[in-house]
């Protein structure tokens, strides 16, 4: 479920007042001019001085950047976790996920993927989505202005090096969300691996890697959050109902915008199992008090409640810190990995007999 | 949970047809201009009241939204079998969504609990008249050769947005009334103590005869 959908849908007015105060003005620091992204409070967590010394450490780091991810990687992983500056945030995951590497060994392919016509279906679904990607960002706010022109190509490129792939409607949020912080060509090669690495086989036709990974993560909050599993269960509140657009968009439009970077600092860091994490947090943040599940008796409810959780649950500082604290192992994350992949696998020769 | 019926319709068609918008502007009375694409599967409520041989019934909708483009349909037919009926749109600005229609009445009969679903077909964003691209006489024959009403709906003007669910939820409501069996699928509280009572009493019929 979308949460800067739902917010519009709470009631009209509220959406009015939040477009109103914002078209007038400056957009906030993250480039939203309104919508459920907008945040114009400052943030003031971290003390400059602070920063600073991150930032510091941060450069060093990607001035040695082979050595430190081939012998340190812990260190790099504990920086991700503190939040990376946002001053080098871009260089930082394009190293992170490997794009930089791509960019070095093809460094003309994305210019040569442009040239290239394109499957006219594949064109066709991607222009029909140009509009449809935070609209209440600078950015992409004017139909067919240079960001919207952008996010064409990007995904465009995409299709015509993997066109088993193709262009998948996911896709969009997460190619846009990366032009907001890097030139095309890097977002391009970001997207290539965040698509055929971190999230491999979520955009495949059949989508069954990610119906596989709705199955792990329900029954990794049966550990985490053994009553709001099973209330989960009671009202059939599936995970493909709630998680699909939280996994396929990789939280993009999910998070406010500063648990979001948060959240991708560590994502880009250390994989997918971040955006499991998250979720598992929001989904016991969201339905962990008794009282709320009480009111929440049914599908639709519980739905509602997870378009909406409290503010407190999705701030930075209470998702990091309980992300961190949710004591699962790599092997809890391995051991249901293999046992809802053997489950499926069974549920499919059965079906096929 | 104050009513009689619970009633659960979804919307489908191709990607970008006015899916979302069209609910929006049923439930909320709002035509968003700026948008998101729908990953998945999402939905709205309203509670109407209905009225039928001069009793009313309160009638609560859900209204389950899809994501249109082909790859997301491994996981919406799934849901097909829950809806009592279908709004089927296509985009009467754009040809391809119009030629698809018939396939997407073959994945409703595939996939939907009965063989011949309650289906209202919708010609959508009729508001651009100067972009049209199909004719309104062959959308109306085709719908004449499947049997299915057709609307020409506009999410931004509100033509006939509220009709269209009307005549569909007359079809759901009609198939209620000629089976119990039916209607209890959908029927909350005291409706459905009255149906259980009609229902046992129609049992008692069959086994003395």
């Amino acid at each position: 479920m979308s949460l800067q959908k739902s917010l519009k849908s709470v009631s009209g007015e509220q959406d009015t007042t939040s477009i109103c105060s914002s078209v007038t003005t400056q957009p906030d620091r993250h480039g939203f001019f309104g919508g459920a992204q907008y945040s114009p409070e400052p943030k003031r967590t971290v003390s400059p001085s602070t920063i600073l010394k991150r930032e510091q450490k941060w450069l060093r780091m990607l001035n040695n950047w082979e050595a430190f991810m081939s012998k340190n990687y812990k260190k790099v992983r504990e920086r991700c976790r503190k939040g990376i500056p946002a001053s080098v945030r871009p260089k930082a995951w394009l190293y992170l996920c490997g794009g930089q590497l791509l960019l070095e060994k093809h460094p003309n392919e994305y210019e040569e993927l442009l040239q290239a016509p394109g499957d006219p279906k594949c064109m066709e679904d991607i222009r029909k989505d140009l509009h449809r990607q935070f609209p209440y960002h600078e950015m992409f706010i004017r139909e067919e202005g240079h960001g919207q022109q952008e996010l064409f190509s990007v995904l465009k490129a995409y299709s015509v090096l993997n066109p088993k792939v193709g262009y998948f409607q996911a896709q969009a949020p997460v190619a846009a969300f990366l032009l907001m912080h890097m030139p095309s060509v890097q977002a391009f090669w970001c997207l290539v691996s965040i698509s055929d690495k971190y999230l491999s086989g979520y955009y495949n036709p059949g989508l069954e890697v990610l119906q596989r990974d709705g199955d792990i993560l329900h029954a990794l909050l049966r550990r985490t959050a053994p009553a709001v599993h099973r209330h989960l269960v009671k009202h059939r509140v599936e995970p493909v109902l709630y998680a699909t657009e939280w996994f396929l968009c990789a939280l993009t439009r999910t998070l406010p915008w500063d648990s979001l970077l948060r959240v991708w600092d560590c994502f880009l860091c250390e994989g997918v199992k971040v955006l499991f994490k998250a979720s598992l947090v929001v989904l016991a943040g969201a339905l962990g008090p008794a009282k709320v599940r009480k009111r929440a008796n049914g599908l639709c409810e519980t739905l509602e409640v997870l378009r909406h959780p409290p503010d407190s649950v999705l701030g930075e500082e209470y998702l990091m810190y309980h992300m961190q604290r949710l004591n699962l192992t790599e092997e809890d994350f391995e051991f249901e990995h293999q046992r809802q992949t053997a489950r499926r696998r069974a549920m499919a020769n059965r079906s096929g007999s | 949970m104050d009513y009689d019926y619970l009633i659960k319709l979804l919307c489908v068609g191709d990607s970008g047809v006015g899916k979302t918008s069209f609910l929006y502007k049923y439930t909320d009375g709002v035509f968003h201009t700026q948008f998101i694409s729908t990953v998945g599967i999402d939905f709205r409520e309203k509670t109407v009241i209905y009225q039928q041989n001069g009793r009313q019934h309160r009638i609560h909708l859900q209204l389950w939204d899809t994501a249109g483009q082909e790859r997301f349909r491994s996981l919406t037919t799934a849901f097909y079998r829950d809806a009592m009926g279908f709004l089927l749109l296509f985009d009467l600005t754009n040809e391809a969504s119009f030629l698809e229609v018939r396939n997407w009445i073959e994945q409703l009969k595939t996939h939907s609990l009965s063989d011949d679903p309650d289906i209202v077909l919708c010609g959508h964003k009729c508001d651009l008249q100067e972009k049209r691209l199909v004719n309104p006489n062959r959308a109306r024959e085709f719908a004449k050769n499947y049997n299915l009403p057709y609307l020409e709906t506009s999410a931004k003007t509100g033509q006939n947005i509220d009709r269209a669910i009307e005549i569909l939820l007359d079809k759901v409501m009609f198939r209620m009334e000629t089976s119990v069996e039916y209607a209890m699928l959908c029927a909350t509280g005291r409706r459905r103590q009255s149906l259980q009572k009609l229902q046992a009493k129609q049992d008692r019929k069959f086994c003395s005869c």
